[in-house]
């Protein structure tokens, strides 16, 4: 590997960070929009979806740059295994771990929507849920490993973006739309007990329990 | 013996407590064994007795044409319409012809495993059909294996594929066909589902032949069939009838008012029937100009005293929260279509315009669900406009209907566990 | 302008259950689906719909737009 280190890489490092930091930022909010099925009458909800796509894309890119920086410029040793592998960076151990968990989700969350059509749609879902622990994750890397984010226009920055995703976590949680995704979960038929019925016993009224209950009739 | 062209078939030899494998095999004796099961069971002309309408045979055909070593046979004892008791009283009076039956579409199709399905809200049948099991499994270790599954009791956990999903994944919910022609799988394995009286007919056609099995009925509904007959009777029963015989012979078997305002046919997703028309064979053919079918064998019986409407939209708003609630159309369409119906009932709102809104989202609602639940309650709708007609026009005019007035109902329809659980934002 | 031709044998079909009522659907492919008073999508299958290569591309739009995946375009076998 051949000694390459220049104060540009540094900062290229420094800047793609604050950057993709920001876009991610963007991206969960559109998220949010298309989740609350904001839209319809002026901007389309595909438009929505569409953005939230492409600006993940613009993000990715960002963090490809981020990443590549960092382990080429030999001035922080850091290698390839540490870029993915929590907790086997030599230098700043806990905010490189960071990174790689952040790193490793959104890969995950990713190339799940990559594969969007072939693989289950609750696959897909249950995988898509992480890029809020990605987001979480990749604040606390910022604030660890980011010389900017300790003071000044680096930390207003991470601050600010901290914000606008927890507020759109909470209007999540507050929009989810119990009238739709929810249904199933709503629905009496789902996640019945096991039967207790046992050969060689004789079934009372009490091992069905509430479900004879249900056929009283008037 | 069994005479052919009388009844009982089904019943036959009942005594008030279930049959013996024994006493069974007394009963039920045949002469000859019959020489090709499956042929037999082509020229029979059986059609499923759960309240579908397709042949047997043809369900049977698929079935073989499938290439698996882990087949299944399911016999759906679920009975999640209310009204029908039918597949509870022949469990209670004779479950090993429904066994039987079961064994014989087993090696028709080579399937090794059997699942009985029965609702594990009426432990009695339940401890019926262990005991039977029980018996056979001691008599002989060869042959299918019996398994017993109890799912609770819905209105939808009778549907096919809710009660193949229940047997997969513990959940008695609907799934989406994509190909109907694609049979259902547990595990690996195609399964065969048919409910539990068609599988006690296929044990009478395997033992005394589909011409036996013919005299009774028409050319084309061939064959018995055991009718819940509830409402406006002495007392709810059960009767086995042949196919094509008048309804109001039945009703008179029945002991039911010979003079009724209207009878619901075929469930609580089938249709009104008007009461002048008592003279229609009880076929699937002759009931279908009046939009009606045989259904699961139910018939319903409302008297002149009794208010079609108040019926109709108390079957509406529990049949709204038996919805699974997984498609659109039927969480929220149904809900709506009970709405409409009591707003009929007690207008606050302009009725012209309620009924308008009440055939648009009917139209609206057909055929857009994973299961036929949400058609089924349309084709009530639908039928109740038509078929008390004069009476809706008599709630919208702001007066009452000759029925109204009444207490009772002659629709027995289950309370509703919550009421907040219907109508949810 | 476009040369319509004819592209018999496909409809596009919705599972009900994976639908949750998104509308992306409607929006992208206007004039092959409506939405119900819930937000549920109304597939028009009179007459064939997707008969010319322009609503075939519509319905591929739906079905890539689908936060849910719900849409397929399907082959008819009787067409």
């Amino acid at each position: 590997m051949i000694a390459l280190t220049s104060p540009y890489l540094w900062y290229t490092t420094r800047a793609t960070g604050i950057v993709t930091l920001i876009l991610f930022t963007i991206v969960v909010a559109l998220g949010t929009f298309v989740a609350n099925r904001i839209g319809g009458t002026y901007v389309g909800r595909f438009e929505l979806n569409e953005l939230h796509r492409s600006v993940s894309m613009v993000a990715i890119v960002f963090l490809a740059f981020h990443v590549v920086t960092t382990i080429v410029d030999s001035y922080v040793p850091t290698g390839v295994l540490s870029i993915f592998v929590p907790m086997t960076s030599s230098y700043k151990r806990l905010a490189i771990t960071f990174g790689a968990v952040a790193l490793d989700l959104i890969l995950a969350v990713w190339i799940s929507s990559l594969l969007k059509v072939r693989i289950a749609n609750r696959s897909w879902r249950f995988i898509h849920w992480f890029s809020w622990l990605a987001f979480v994750a990749a604040v606390v890397h910022a604030l660890l490993a980011g010389t900017d984010s300790r003071s000044g226009l680096g930390l207003a920055a991470v601050i600010a973006c901290s914000a606008v995703v927890a507020a759109a976590a909470f209007w999540r949680y507050l929009g989810r739309p119990t009238r739709a995704a929810g249904r199933t979960a709503l629905s009496p038929l789902v996640a019945a007990p096991e039967p207790e019925v046992r050969p060689g016993v004789r079934p009372t009224p009490s091992t069905t329990g509430a479900a004879a209950k249900r056929r009283t009739r008037r | 013996m069994m005479e052919s062209s009388t009844l009982p078939r089904l019943l036959h030899g009942a005594t008030g407590r279930p049959l013996t494998l024994q006493q069974h095999e007394v009963a039920f004796a045949a002469n000859s064994p019959v020489a090709n099961l499956f042929e037999e069971l082509q020229s029979s002309g059986l059609t499923g007795r759960g309240g579908g309408t397709f042949a047997t045979s043809k369900k049977v055909a698929l079935l073989r044409s499938q290439r698996s070593h882990h087949k299944y046979v399911v016999v759906n004892a679920m009975e999640g319409e209310p009204a029908a008791h039918k597949d509870q009283t022949l469990l209670s009076s004779n479950p090993h012809l429904v066994l039987d039956g079961a064994e014989f579409l087993a090696s028709m199709i080579g399937a090794k495993e059997i699942a009985v399905c029965v609702s594990r809200d009426n432990p009695t049948v339940v401890h019926h059909v262990q005991q039977a099991i029980h018996e056979r499994t001691r008599r002989s270790e060869r042959g299918a294996r019996f398994q017993l599954h109890a799912p609770p009791w819905r209105y939808v956990a009778g549907e096919e594929s809710a009660l193949i999903h229940w047997l997969n994944d513990n959940e008695s919910l609907p799934q989406y066909r994509a190909n109907k022609a694609e049979p259902l799988r547990i595990g690996r394995g195609p399964a065969l589902v048919n409910n539990a009286e068609t599988c006690a007919h296929v044990a009478l056609i395997g033992r005394f032949g589909s011409s036996w099995f013919r005299q009774l009925g028409t050319d084309e509904s061939t064959g018995s069939t055991l009718v819940s007959l509830s409402g406006a009777v002495q007392r709810p029963s059960v009767l086995e009838v042949p196919l094509g015989t008048s309804l109001r012979t039945i009703l008179e078997a029945g002991h039911a008012d010979p003079n009724p305002q209207a009878l619901l046919t075929g469930g609580y997703g089938g249709a009104w029937l008007a009461g002048t028309h008592l003279d229609v064979a009880y076929t699937n053919a002759a009931l279908a100009p009046y939009g009606a079918t045989v259904g699961a064998g139910i018939l319903i019986v409302v008297g002149q005293s009794g208010c079609g409407l108040t019926e109709t939209q108390r079957i509406v708003k529990w049949m709204a929260n038996e919805s699974a609630r997984q498609c659109g159309p039927c969480a929220f369409g149904l809900p709506a279509l009970a709405e409409d119906l009591t707003q009929l009932l007690r207008p606050t709102r302009d009725p012209q315009a309620v009924h308008r809104e009440l055939v648009e989202r009917c139209n609206v609602i057909e055929g857009r669900g994973a299961c036929r639940h949400p058609d089924g309650v349309v084709r009530l709708v639908r039928s109740a406009l038509d078929v008390f007609r004069e009476d809706i026009a008599l709630h919208v005019a702001g007066s009452h209907c000759a029925g109204s007035r009444s207490q009772g109902h002659f629709v027995k329809v289950p309370t509703l566990e919550r009421e907040d659980e219907l109508i949810w934002q | 302008m476009a040369i319509k031709r004819k592209v018999g044998g496909f409809v596009l079909r919705v599972n009900p259950i994976l639908c949750d009522g998104f509308g992306h659907c409607h929006e992208l492919a206007p004039e092959l689906v409506k939405v119900d008073e819930w937000g549920y999508p109304i597939i028009k299958t009179q007459p064939s719909a997707l008969a010319d290569l322009g609503a075939l591309e519509s319905a591929r739009y739906a079905v890539r737009g689908c936060p849910r995946q719900a849409l397929r375009i399907e082959r008819v076998a009787d067409l």
